[in-house]
């Protein structure tokens, strides 16, 4: 039996400029064009002026972060997962800008040490279609 | 806006009724929501003529591909008064999360405006064939891009990643939450319409279940049913000339808005900084203080909302309530205890979404909860959904 492929983005008008980025393994965010604050993922509008007509760029940023919490997932509900698991996914809060937090696959796998804390910088999936997903990547595996 | 509840302890709950809580239901759910819509207004000492207002919140819970259809796999307030002959005077559905609370409130503003006089709120439960939160997506579009194409779907990683920065955090232990489950499996075994109905849950089984998201495990969830309840709510006036003692409703309220996130990416402290504001709001709009509360049921859809929900609540400081459980402070047959799943909540139940919460009020607060009858219960607390988008009802035996 062929194993089904994983989802793919749908990118739109809102997110077409991150995921161009991820294909090219940089971590670009929202940036509001009117208070300049960097929100995930970007609302109607900017949730920190609430302006609405923030005019969204995406601009790369430092993906270094912090790990928040994580699960092991050793289940999926969706297609294509079921090859990956056990995998874990990591809650990261970013250093550069605390009040983003992103989640993403650790790419070290289920074995790896983890804990509440522990340092990670942004990695990439290349799933496919020319499509990369941002991920995370343990700073320094003890 | 501040202050009391105008209408607090003006509207009160006359009379309830709850189907058999199964896997599958031999009726299709719009038969079973009719029989239990009939035997609540009876059980009221009304006839369906009488009924002017019907509720509920028809959310149907899955994340999978299920199809949701009136009569079939939801049942909204106007299939129900339409297939009962009725054509009310007030129909509403509840839109927001907390369904419970949210239909609840509904009704009560609704008696208490006068837009309707007899007002039946229901729910009503399916489970569908198949697995309750498969989907089968290939693509990810609108928000859902965001996180899926990672692998992040469903409300299990969705618990699992805030259970997991709590358990993290505190060192809460697995055998903490074991005595969780097993608190709610332990009541639910003593309600003859559970479908957990004399099957109560050792600890050592759930210690020995095999993780599904870690730390969640089967038994964290509770089990998807189809089930219906309804409950009649009318004047606190005309209720007292009704067959059964009244419940009134002092109070409620429902969560506050909550930061940006990723889609169903609810880090615990958003959790709680919101469900601080939504039980401030709950004591100021209920006239309650939290000690005098002497039956809180928390919700429980999700074991790790137990613990949110009782600090929240503030039954322990935060970061606390694994310590409490473990200590034996939540057996609700222990002197002294705070009962917090008497009424063996949704994993007691099943899936039956902050109903076994607010039938549990019901029940003791007028007296009709038989064997099970607890010697104080005055003023009571159902929960339902996260403390910080969910919401909760504080239900008295006397208006204060």
């Amino acid at each position: 039996m062929t194993s089904l492929p994983r989802p793919v983005p749908v990118p739109d008008d809102a997110s077409a400029g991150f995921w161009a980025a991820a294909a090219e393994h940089v971590l670009a965010l929202a940036k509001c064009s009117r208070c300049e604050a960097i929100s995930h993922p970007p609302d109607v509008v900017c949730p920190h002026c609430r302006s609405t007509r923030p005019g969204f760029v995406f601009t790369p940023v430092d993906g270094r972060g912090t790990i928040r919490s994580w699960t092991i997932m050793r289940q999926s509900f969706l297609p294509g997962f079921d090859g990956e698991v056990p995998f874990v996914l990591v809650d990261v809060e970013l250093s550069a800008h605390p009040d983003i937090r992103l989640i993403g696959r650790l790419v070290d796998g289920a074995e790896a040490p983890i804990r509440l804390g522990a340092e990670v910088r942004p990695a990439f999936e290349d799933i496919g279609q020319g499509y990369s997903v941002p991920a995370f990547a343990l700073e320094q595996p003890r | 806006m501040t202050g009391r509840f105008e209408a607090s302890n003006q509207v009160a709950v006359a009379g309830y009724a709850q189907s058999p809580v199964t896997r599958h239901s031999d009726q299709t759910l719009g038969a079973l929501a009719m029989e239990t819509a009939r035997s609540a207004i009876e059980d009221a000492g009304l006839v369906v003529g009488d009924v002017d207002g019907f509720v509920t919140s028809s959310l149907f819970p899955t994340a999978g591909a299920h199809s949701a259809e009136d009569g079939v796999s939801v049942v909204s307030a106007n299939w129900l008064a339409g297939h009962l002959g009725v054509n009310p005077r007030y129909a509403a559905g509840f839109q927001g999360f907390g369904q419970i609370p949210g239909a609840v409130s509904l009704a009560v503003n609704a008696v208490a405006s006068g837009a309707a006089k007899y007002v039946l709120v229901h729910r009503a439960l399916h489970n569908p064939r198949g697995r309750y939160h498969e989907n089968p997506i290939e693509e990810a579009p609108g928000s859902q891009q965001w996180t899926v194409p990672q692998g992040y779907f469903g409300p299990l990683a969705m618990i699992a990643l805030a259970y997991n920065e709590y358990v993290q955090r505190y060192g809460a232990s697995r055998e903490a939450m074991a005595a969780v489950v097993s608190e709610a499996r332990k009541n639910g075994a003593r309600i003859p319409w559970s479908y957990w109905h004399a099957k109560p849950l050792p600890a050592s089984e759930y210690l020995d279940a095999p993780m599904i998201n870690d730390p969640i495990c089967r038994y964290d969830c509770d089990i998807p049913v189809d089930g219906v309840a309804a409950f009649l709510f009318t004047s606190a006036e005309r209720a007292r000339d009704l067959p059964h003692q009244p419940v009134y409703v002092a109070g409620y309220a429902t969560g506050a808005p909550m930061r940006h996130r990723l889609p169903l990416h609810w880090p615990l402290d958003d959790i709680m900084e919101v469900a601080s504001e939504t039980t401030r709001r709950l004591w100021e709009r209920s006239g309650v203080q939290p000690r005098e509360v002497d039956l809180p049921q928390v919700y429980d859809g999700f074991s790790p909302f137990v613990y949110f929900w009782m600090e929240a609540l503030g039954l322990c400081p935060a970061g606390e309530a694994h310590r409490m459980v473990l200590d034996g402070g939540i057996d609700s047959d222990r002197a002294g205890a705070v009962p917090v799943l008497s009424g063996g909540g949704a994993l007691g139940n099943g899936r039956m979404h902050g109903v076994p919460q607010m039938l549990e009020c019901y029940l003791q607060l007028a007296g009709r909860a038989g064997e099970r009858q607890r010697a104080k219960a005055s003023i009571g607390l159902a929960c339902h959904s996260s403390p910080h988008f969910g919401g909760a009802v504080v239900y008295a035996s006397e208006p204060f």
